[in-house]
């Protein structure tokens, strides 16, 4: 008589053979299994970059009106930039209205936008630098037809008459909000920044709110469906497969080696339909939102960061959920007595 | 078939004085299954003693703990009471591991309904339990198609189930139940989703392995050919063993054998 041993533990390498030879042969329902991966997690793709998009679009709108309205105000001023020049006095960062101004101008055809920094000879941000031609601040007004102070900053001392004597018009403008009313006798600070009422500042607080409840709401609901429709799918293809656990425990299969199977599979169908459904998902909103709002805008608004941001998440999610959904019901099965097992019928 | 006169008066012994060796015994098993609320007693005190090299047939109509026997001595569960020793050993002191260990190497089972993994070869439906077993793979390649020849599917080691006949799946079946050469073969019902002659040409080949390998058969069986061929029939009732015969003690033509 043979005294009982323990029984070998097999490798992972031998149980990712057998899994990727299974995967070949059950091609189509691996697909299957895979499909409902790819549609949990697209849907929480396109809900998330959804709201990335819709706050990209918001965004470059209110830039879009902005700019649009100071350009008006320009206009009106000192008449078109066609065929000016501009000088630029830069007092501290600038934001994306600013920026997006001097582009602005420069694509209206203004001859040149002389650019200098009031704290001495820094150079032009690199957003705006190619358009501008740096020099100093007593060299910045001369033949411009406007000079506009730009940045967050406080006005600086200046000798403003000299300045202005050296410019073809005495059109000062000051595209963030100055103390200022005046900077020389009878030359007004044009002030180009809206200033928002209480009441808009408290609706707009409010419809943040509002939104970031929405959002969060919807990446809820959409992590329940996604849970769901993953783990529904793996649920099914176990379940009808319990048989062939009972089967393996017969021919002398560890739980653990049944297990390893089973989470190599799951994880390997999770990561190829998490990776799908991000993609899927992201065409999605790009699609929708581009057929709502157009899609230079859609294309304009999208930042990379943040869409690469939610593409982790959702690879983990996918991921996560598979191997969850599979495992249990795997080891559920391994731990049943062989003959109950294989008596299953789904 | 002749029938070897040791074994012959070893039928009609006591199992003390039994001279072959007690392969499998099962002493006073109980099983009670638990189905919602109520409590369904699958074997009732069921004792039999398997010798090593017979073929012993379990009759009984369905329901009446067939299966369950069957499972309790292969080991593939455990009883609510009573005792099971395989080749001596209580397997109820045995772990996950050994128990494993076990059906890896003692007993080899065949099912009614093939239970071949569709998605692999013959070939490595049979190399399979000798991976489990931690045999190496050319090893495994050369033992496997050895036996698949024995059980006559050479010609089809690299066929998937699918593309086999049930005939040729049972063989199939049988020949990685040999894997890795056990004492105990178990058969579950091995014919029953079989036509006549497929079934004939399955019981020639479990009775030609019983000769020439000396393995122990169990198997369940309804089928008159299988009861004709082995060397003891036992009737389960109601969880119980109500009769143990020789099948030329028996009238197989007024049906009372049922």
């Amino acid at each position: 008589m043979e005294a009982i041993k323990e029984q070998v533990r097999l490798p992972f390498s031998v149980a990712f053979e057998v899994v990727m030879q299974g995967i070949r042969i059950r091609f189509g329902r691996s697909l299957v299994t895979a499909t409902g991966v790819v549609l949990g997690i697209a849907f929480l793709m396109s809900i998330l970059s959804g709201q990335v998009i819709r706050q990209g679009v918001s965004h470059e709108a209110q830039v879009r009106t902005e700019t649009k309205r100071m350009l008006s105000f320009l206009t009106a001023e000192m008449g078109p930039p066609k065929d000016q020049v501009i000088g630029v006095i830069q007092i501290g960062p600038l934001n994306e209205t600013e920026t997006r101004l001097v582009r602005t101008l420069k694509d209206r055809g203004a001859k040149a936008i002389n650019w200098a920094a009031a704290s001495g000879q820094a150079a032009a941000p690199p957003e705006v630098a190619r358009l501008v031609t740096t020099t100093s601040v007593d060299k910045v007004a001369a033949g411009a037809a406007g000079l506009l102070i730009m940045g967050q900053g406080n006005l600086p001392q200046l000798d403003w008459p000299a300045l202005l004597a050296s410019s073809e018009q005495a059109t000062v403008g000051a595209t963030q909000k100055q103390a200022a009313t005046e900077v020389a006798p009878g030359v007004p600070l044009v002030s180009l920044a809206r200033e928002l009422k209480p009441e808009e500042v408290e609706a707009q607080a409010l419809e943040q709110k509002r939104t970031a409840f929405r959002n969060l709401w919807m990446t809820i609901i959409s992590l329940v469906v996604t849970f769901i429709c993953i783990s529904n799918s793996l649920l099914m293809s176990v379940t009808e497969r319990f048989k062939e656990i009972g089967t393996m425990k017969c021919l002398g299969a560890l739980s653990s080696f049944v297990r390893k199977l089973f989470l190599i599979e799951s994880s390997l169908i999770g990561l190829v339909g998490a990776v799908a459904g991000a993609i899927v998902g992201l065409a999605f909103a790009i699609i929708g939102y581009g057929l709502t709002f157009g899609f230079p805008l859609v294309l304009s608004s999208l930042r990379l960061g943040t869409i690469m941001f939610y593409f982790l998440p959702c690879l983990a999610a996918g991921v996560g959920l598979s191997v969850m959904a599979a495992l249990y019901p795997a080891s559920f099965a391994a731990r049943m007595v062989p003959g109950t097992a294989l008596r299953t019928n789904i | 078939m002749a029938i070897d006169p040791v074994k012959f008066d070893a039928l009609f012994r006591k199992a003390e004085e039994q001279q072959a060796p007690c392969i499998i015994r099962a002493v006073e098993v109980e099983k009670v299954y638990r189905m919602g609320n109520e409590e369904v007693r699958a074997l009732q005190g069921a004792t039999v003693d398997i010798y090593k090299g017979e073929y012993l047939s379990i009759m009984g109509p369905s329901g009446s703990g067939k299966t369950t026997l069957f499972n309790m001595i292969g080991g593939l569960g455990k009883p609510t009471s009573g005792k099971v020793y395989i080749d001596q050993v209580d397997i109820a002191q045995l772990d996950y591991n050994e128990l494993a260990w076990l059906r890896c190497r003692k007993v080899g089972y065949i099912f009614q309904t093939y239970n071949l993994i569709q998605v692999m070869t013959c070939l490595e439906n049979v190399t399979l339990p000798m991976a489990f077993a931690g045999m190496d793979a050319e090893d495994a390649r050369d033992k496997a198609i050895a036996i698949l020849q024995l059980v006559g599917l050479g010609e089809r080691i690299l066929h998937k189930p699918g593309e086999l006949s049930g005939g040729q799946q049972q063989r199939c079946a049988i020949a990685r139940a040999l894997a890795n050469s056990p004492d105990i073969i178990l058969a579950d019902e091995p014919t029953a989703n079989l036509d006549t002659h497929t079934g004939e040409e399955i019981i020639e080949l479990m009775s030609r392995l019983k000769e020439e390998l000396g393995v122990t058969i169990v198997s369940a069986t309804h089928d008159l050919k299988m009861l004709k061929r082995s060397d003891r029939i036992l009737w389960i009732e109601d969880g119980r063993i109500v009769r143990m015969a020789h099948p030329s003690e028996i009238d197989f033509s007024v049906g009372d054998f049922d």
